[in-house]
């Protein structure tokens, strides 16, 4: 009710102002496709149909602006395959929480910036890995293959910037609602091997009674944010601060006799302190043409599961204070090409729990996503390389990013701008490496994909 | 009397080498009989980079047309503030809005510099992220935006960059925009000037300019490669604004042609504004942050 409530009141508004040229709409038609290419079986995996709508509403010029913009996607994989059958109650849950993707006012005047309403906030530097990009929760039911601005769930936030001096910020967020970041369902393409191997055990017993434990809806349970930017010579930088709730619920399983459990599902406080900076490097010299970047985020009390990876038993959850930094480096090289590269460290703040309730076995950190071993560096690079051909009418791009685990994701995707407001983009994602690694675990799921996007 | 003339022509020259070095801002120029080429130059510069403004906003429309006649389009909106200043080397900055649905909400902001050698800061508000990305500045000879003409054709190309001879005065033949099919600048008296490239080796050997006398805009321009041979021309038409009591010159068209592959450009700029009094905190990151598309 609420949602066409929403829809009735941005048409109503929309339509009002529409001869007084106050308002635009911007929007788009697009079809995305995936076939799974393991051992040269092609297997439909996407046929994803997307309408998107945004309007502007300009109140008062630029001073004051009301917007807003809607999704709606239907995948008709999951209706074609009967493998897939078991997902499809879980997908449309997850269309019905991210069909409003914004829906602000806009306050600017003198040195005050206002955006009150459902949005999302980007902190950070780092391209695809989201070491201070944690105001918002996320999205992986496609993985981390999506657009960022599709991955992030956007929240109903108050998002108020004040600017003491040119060229410096200072932004607070308060953001009293809360929506859990979710993943793949269980058949789903992209769906975690921790998942898997959760709904395997699960199966295996005689009751498994669950329980979730969302924040309530109370001012102390809102999340909280800071950042300051500002610049120092050439040197763009931020100070970051975020207290609230860790978006991904971890479970306790209680044994209650026989083969019956009881699986609370929680979601724990904890605190990011962080940074980033970027340079371009524009003086003559050996540097010049080089853009740095990097980010840098301390998690205190970030919830850990530890438990035993071999048999995707977590035992227990301790709240360390685990550190997540990286630097990137972007140059054009030769004509056009430009290469950009990132490296990041992932440290626990122990290699393993000391827990003398626990067995030697027991008392691994495990990484979220499998319920393998989490190692306590975890060394994280990426290269992507692009370019243009055709006056930008063709843009090739290759990603690889890997760690240091011998694992990792290879995505080569091709653009072609057919018309002025029809694009066509071809690619392929290639995952490599160990089941029990977060891009290893997909190795079974290569695929070969084609978008059709038409905006209007 | 040898005194006296000595005296003189090292005023001459100081004067000549003060003009070479650096018009001031905010000033109206315009092109003279019996200037050198360097100081023609100086003004097309000025010009071109409308230094004479303190800000401008404008509309701005561009074409891709492919040797079959295909045309895309993209819609921009414009804004430049001109500061000079000398104690951060600001020369000005820029912010291109992209406006036309495919790329809508795209935007770019660059800061130029006084310091010629200096490379541009560039931060790119990027929709598919919702999240400003600093990018380093593109190469100079690299295209400008897909166009057919290259980044330093529109941005980043200073005084400084090349050595000038001036070839002739003439009366222009005049240019038939391939766009419009209307014919400008017939007839129109020009300096033509041969501009060369201090960089060796560069992906062109020579440009010819034909500066406009009455704007001193440079109004048309070939580029020869290594081997002698025409490879791309540049077309400007521009309109003088009066504002203020001072007349400014602004380009409303703009036509590049690649000679190798038959694609052309076109830009047209509309609803030009000039000195609105636009503030310095609209060239800012939190600007480019408060994009909504």
């Amino acid at each position: 009710m609420r949602k066409y409530l929403l829809v009735l009141i941005l048409f109503l508004l929309t339509t009002l102002a529409y001869a007084e040229d106050k308002v635009s709409f911007s929007g788009s038609l697009k079809n995305e496709s995936s076939i799974r290419i393991n051992n040269l079986n092609g297997d439909l995996t996407k046929e994803k149909n997307i309408v998107e709508l945004a309007g502007q509403y300009k109140i008062k010029d630029d001073e004051l602006v009301f917007f807003g913009k809607v999704k709606y996607w239907y995948d008709f994989a999951y209706g074609a395959r009967r493998k897939l059958d078991i997902a499809q109650y879980y997908s449309e849950h997850i269309q019905r929480a991210d069909w409003l993707r914004d829906l602000y006012l806009d306050y600017n005047r003198g040195p005050w910036f206002l955006r009150l309403g459902k949005q999302q906030v980007a902190w950070g530097q780092a391209d695809g890995i989201t070491i201070l990009d944690r105001v918002n929760p996320v999205d992986l039911s496609e993985y981390w293959l999506p657009d960022m601005q599709d991955i992030r769930i956007p929240l109903w936030m108050a998002n108020i910037n004040y600017s003491p001096k040119l060229n410096s910020n200072l932004q607070f967020l308060f953001i009293p609602d809360f929506e859990q970041s979710t993943s793949a369902p269980i058949g789903g393409p992209f769906c975690t091997y921790s998942y898997i191997r959760y709904d395997n055990w699960k199966k295996a017993q005689s009751s498994v009674n669950e329980n979730i434990y969302f924040p309530g809806k109370q001012f102390k349970n809102s999340t909280f944010g800071l950042q300051w930017s500002d610049r120092v010579g050439d040197l763009d930088y931020t100070l970051n601060f975020l207290n609230g709730y860790y978006y991904s619920a971890r479970n306790t399983t209680i044994w209650l006799g026989g083969a019956n459990y009881k699986v609370d599902r929680a979601f724990k406080r904890y605190r990011l302190y962080g940074g980033s900076f970027n340079k371009s490097f524009t003086n003559p010299g050996p540097m010049q043409g080089i853009t740095l970047r990097g980010d840098f985020a301390l998690y205190n009390d970030e919830p850990t599961y530890i438990g035993d990876p071999l048999i995707a038993s977590a035992k227990k959850i301790d709240r360390w204070d685990n550190v997540f930094w990286l630097i990137g480096a972007d140059r054009y090289v030769f004509t056009k090409w430009l290469v950009s590269l990132q490296y990041a460290q992932y440290i626990l703040e122990h290699g393993k729990d000391k827990d003398p309730t626990l067995t030697q076995r027991q008392q691994y950190p495990m990484n979220a996503f499998t319920y393998g071993f989490a190692d306590q560096l975890e060394n994280i690079f990426s290269l992507k390389v692009s370019t243009t051909f055709m006056n930008d009418r063709l843009k090739p791009e290759i990603l690889w990013s890997f760690t240091d685990d011998n694992q990792g994701r290879v995505s080569p995707k091709i653009n072609y701008e057919i018309k002025d407001n029809l694009v066509l983009t071809v690619g392929v994602h290639y995952f490599y490496g160990n089941l029990f690694d977060s891009n290893g675990q997909y190795r079974e799921e290569n695929q070969f994909y084609a978008n059709l996007k038409y905006t209007f | 009397m040898k005194k006296l003339v000595l005296f003189l022509t090292a005023i001459a020259f100081l004067w000549g080498y003060s003009w070479a070095a650096e018009l001031e801002y905010f000033r109206v120029y315009k092109p003279k009989e019996g200037m050198t080429a360097d100081e023609v130059m100086q003004v097309e510069y000025f010009v071109k980079y409308t230094k004479f403004a303190h800000d401008v906003r404008m509309e701005g429309k561009a074409y891709f047309i492919d040797k079959s006649g295909s045309v895309r389009e993209k819609e921009t909106a414009r804004m430049r503030i001109t500061l000079g200043r000398k104690s951060d080397d600001i020369a000005y900055k820029d912010i291109v809005m992209f406006t036309s649905p495919q790329v809508k909400g795209l935007a770019t902001l660059s800061w130029t510099y006084l310091d010629p050698k200096r490379q541009q800061n560039v931060w790119l508000w990027v929709p598919s992220l919702k999240k400003i990305r600093k990018i380093s500045a593109a190469n100079a000879d690299d295209s400008f935006m897909g166009a057919d003409f290259t980044n330093e054709d529109i941005l980043t190309r200073r005084f400084e960059d090349e050595t000038y001879t001036f070839l002739r005065d003439e009366k222009f033949k005049g240019y038939t925009c391939g766009f419009d099919k209307k014919t400008y600048y017939q007839d129109a008296p020009c300096f033509v000037i041969e501009a060369k490239p201090k960089r060796s080796p560069w992906y062109y050997s020579k440009r010819v300019l034909w500066v406009d006398k009455k704007t001193g805009g440079g109004i048309y321009e070939e580029k020869y490669d290594q081997l002698g041979r025409k490879f791309m021309t540049l077309f400007k038409s521009f309109v003088i604004y009066n504002v203020n009591a001072k007349e400014y010159p602004a380009q409303v068209l703009l036509e590049g042609k690649d000679l190798r592959t038959g694609h052309s450009t076109v830009i047209t700029n509309t609803d030009i504004k000039f000195d609105q009094g636009l503030s310095e905190d609209l060239f800012t990151e939190r600007a480019l942050m408060q994009s909504r598309w």
